[in-house]
C-alpha cells in the first residue's frame, strides 16, 4: 500500500461472509461471469483473483473499476471475500473540481488580457466603440416592426440605452468564471455521491452473485 | 448480414440497423403514456415559441436562454428514466460523470475559446467590415421568419461542416472522438475532442444576432428541437416532425457500427436538408460506436486527434499514399477500406 491515508480516493475496499462451508472455487465460479465482459483479463489462483479492465464497456457491471484483487480468507466464523478494487473514474471526478478551479482562474486570466488599457488612447478606443455599438443600436430602434408582428403583439425591441449604462448587454457578456465554480461543485458533489453509490453497488452486486443458485 | 437496399446503398452489412419508420418500436404502455411520448416534442416547441415571442424585454435574455436550456435538460434526464429508448443505454455514474465533463468544457474552455477567436469574433469582426446596413433588410422580416432563417442558415452551415468532417481525413479526426460514444444520452452531445466542439460550432448564424428577440427565439427554437438528437427516450414522433427535424433515430443511425449507414444524417437540426441533398436514412440502431463498441476514455479523446494525426503525417512522409481511409485512423473500423475517396459521413 502506497498511499494508505488517501488512496481511499479512488480505491474501493470490502468484505463479504461467505456461506458456511462454501469454498473458494464455488465463490470464484459465481463471480467469474463478471470478468468475462469485453476488456477485461483475469487471473485465478487458489483463494485470490485479480483482475485488469481497458476500454471497459459502458454497461460493465464493474466499468468504473479498471483492476483489482478478489480473495477469500478463513476466519474464525467461517470464509470471507475480501476486495480491493481501484478506479481511475473515482479518481478522475475527485480531481475535476480542481481542473475547473484552474479553468477558472484561466477565465480571469485571458479577460484580464484582453481588457481596455487604461491609457489616453485605450480610453479613447473604448469611447470610439461606445459611440459605434449607440449608433448601431440607435439604427436598430428605428427599423420597423414588422406588421404581422405587431399585428401579434410581439413586444417592441428595447429603446438604445444612455451612453455608460450598456453594461446590461448580455448578449454580448464575458465569460466569466462563475461557471467554471458551478462545475467544480457538481464535481465535487458527483465524487461524494459516486465514492458512497459505487461501494455500495459493488458489494450488492458481489453479494447477488454469491448468493445466486 | 444482408443489409437493407437504401437507393444504391446498402444499409446494415456490418451492424445492426432498423431501416424504415414502421419497423422502429413504438411507446408501449397506457394512452396517458402514449399521448405524452408523441405530443411531449410539439408541445415543447409551441411553448417555447410562445415565451421567446411574448416574453418581455426585461425577461428575453441570453442568460434566462442558458437558465431555461439548463432546466429542459434536467426535464429530458428525468425523461430517460422514466421512459428509456434501450435499457442498453442506461445512464451510469460513470457515463454521467464523463458526459458531464465535456459539457462543463462547453460551457468554459470552448465557450471562451468561441468568444475571443471563434463564431463571436469573427462574427463581430465581419459586421464591423461590411457594417450593419448591409444586412438591416433582414430585421424588417416576421421575426418568426428571422427565427427560422437564423436556424436553417446556421443548420446548413454545419451540416456541410459536419458532412466534410466524414470526408476529409483532417477534419474527420477531431471529429472521430465523438463517433466512439456507445451510447446515447441527453449529453452526449458534448462528448468529443474540444478542438471537434469548437469547429463545429463556427458558423455564420450569429450574423444576424444582432436582433436580440429574433436570435433569441431561434436559439429557443434549436433547443426544442435538436436537445432530442443523442436522448435516451422513446418517443411517438408525429409524422411532420421526423420529416422536418432530425431525431434520436436518424441520429442513432448516424451512429450506428454500420460503416454505410454513419454516413447519413448530418444535419443537426432539420433532417430535410439530409433529404435535400439525398443522405437521409429514416431508422434506428441501438449498437453504437467504432471499432466493434470499443468504449474511448477521456484521455484518449483528448489526444486521439492528435495522436492519430502524428501517425498520419509520419506515414505520409514516409510514403507516396494520400491520407488513412475515413472510419477511425489506425485503429479505424475494419470496413474502413470501404471507405470511398470523397463521401459523407459524421
Amino acid at each position: 500500500m502506497i498511499l494508505p491515508f488517501i488512496d481511499w480516493i479512488w480505491q474501493v475496499r470490502g468484505s463479504l461472509a461467505l456461506a458456511p462451508g462454501q469454498s473458494s472455487d464455488d465463490a470464484f465460479d459465481r463471480l467469474d461471469p463478471l470478468f468475462h465482459q469485453p476488456g477485461t483479463s483475469r487471473d485465478r489462483s487458489d483463494d485470490t483473483l485479480t483482475f485488469q479492465k481497458k476500454n471497459q464497456a459502458a454497461q460493465d457491471k464493474m466499468s468504473v473499476f479498471d483492476s483489482g484483487v478478489l480473495r477469500i480468507e478463513k476466519d474464525a466464523a467461517g470464509p470471507i471475500l475480501r476486495y480491493h478494487l481501484t478506479s481511475r473514474a473515482l479518481l478522475f471526478c475527485f480531481l475535476a473540481p480542481l481542473l475547473f478551479l484552474v479553468l477558472a482562474q484561466i477565465t480571469i486570466a485571458v479577460n484580464d488580457f484582453y481588457a481596455p488599457g487604461t491609457s489616453a488612447a485605450d480610453k479613447l478606443a473604448a469611447a470610439k466603440a461606445e459611440a459605434k455599438q449607440k449608433e448601431a443600436d440607435e439604427k436598430l430602434a428605428k427599423i420597423p416592426m414588422n406588421p404581422i408582428d405587431i399585428a401579434l403583439g410581439a413586444p417592441a425591441p428595447k429603446k438604445p440605452q444612455a451612453a455608460g449604462k450598456n453594461d446590461e448587454n448580455e448578449d454580448k457578456k464575458k465569460p466569466t468564471p462563475t461557471t467554471a465554480y458551478v462545475f467544480a461543485g457538481i464535481f465535487a458533489v458527483l465524487y461524494i455521491v459516486g465514492r458512497i453509490l459505487e461501494d455500495r453497488l459493488i458489494r450488492s452486486l458481489f453479494q447477488r452473485r454469491l448468493l445466486s443458485s | 448480414m444482408d443489409g437493407i437496399r437504401v437507393g444504391d446503398r446498402v444499409i446494415g452489412t456490418q451492424a445492426p440497423v432498423i431501416v424504415g419508420w414502421d419497423n422502429i418500436p413504438k411507446v408501449e404502455g397506457g394512452p396517458v403514456k402514449r399521448f405524452i411520448f408523441t405530443w411531449f416534442q410539439p408541445a415543447m416547441l409551441v411553448a417555447f415559441v410562445l415565451f421567446w415571442y411574448y416574453a418581455p424585454n426585461s425577461i428575453a435574455k441570453a442568460s434566462t436562454g442558458i437558465g431555461i436550456g439548463i432546466g429542459f435538460r434536467a426535464v429530458l434526464l428525468a425523461l430517460e428514466w422514466v421512459n428509456p429508448r434501450y435499457e442498453s443505454w442506461q445512464l451510469t455514474w460513470k457515463e454521467l460523470v464523463t458526459d458531464l465533463f465535456f459539457v462543463g468544457l462547453g460551457y468554459t474552455l470552448i465557450n471562451l475559446a468561441s468568444y475571443y477567436l471563434g463564431s463571436d469574433a469573427m462574427v463581430e469582426a465581419s459586421l464591423n467590415h461590411i457594417g450593419l446596413d448591409h444586412l438591416g433588410w433582414f430585421t424588417t422580416l416576421p421575426l418568426l421568419v428571422q427565427a427560422v432563417l437564423i436556424l436553417f442558415i446556421f443548420d446548413f452551415g454545419q451540416y456541410w461542416m459536419h458532412r466534410a468532417m466524414h470526408n476529409w481525413y483532417p477534419l474527420w479526426l477531431p471529429h472521430a472522438a465523438h463517433h466512439y460514444i456507445t451510447q446515447f444520452n441527453i449529453n452526449k452531445g458534448a462528448v468529443g475532442n474540444p478542438v471537434e466542439l469548437f469547429l463545429i460550432g463556427l458558423g455564420i448564424g450569429g450574423l444576424f444576432d444582432f436582433l436580440p428577440r429574433a436570435f433569441l427565439l431561434s436559439g429557443g427554437i434549436g433547443i426544442a428541437i435538436s436537445s432530442y438528437d443523442h436522448i435516451n427516450v422513446r418517443f411517438n414522433s408525429p409524422r411532420w416532425w421526423r420529416f422536418l427535424f432530425n431525431t434520436t433515430e436518424h441520429h442513432s443511425v448516424h451512429h450506428s457500427q454500420d460503416y454505410e449507414a454513419t454516413r447519413s444524417n448530418f444535419a443537426g437540426t432539420f433532417i430535410f436538408i439530409d433529404r435535400m441533398f439525398g443522405t437521409c436514412i429514416d431508422g434506428e440502431a441501438e449498437v453504437l460506436g467504432m471499432e466493434g463498441g470499443r468504449r474511448m476514455s477521456i484521455r484518449e479523446q483528448m489526444t486521439y486527434p492528435f495522436a492519430e494525426g502524428w501517425k498520419a503525417i509520419k506515414g505520409r512522409l514516409g510514403s507516396s499514399g494520400g491520407w488513412p481511409s475515413l472510419g477511425g485512423g489506425s485503429q479505424g473500423m475494419e470496413h474502413a477500406s470501404h471507405a470511398e475517396p470523397i463521401s459523407a459521413q459524421r
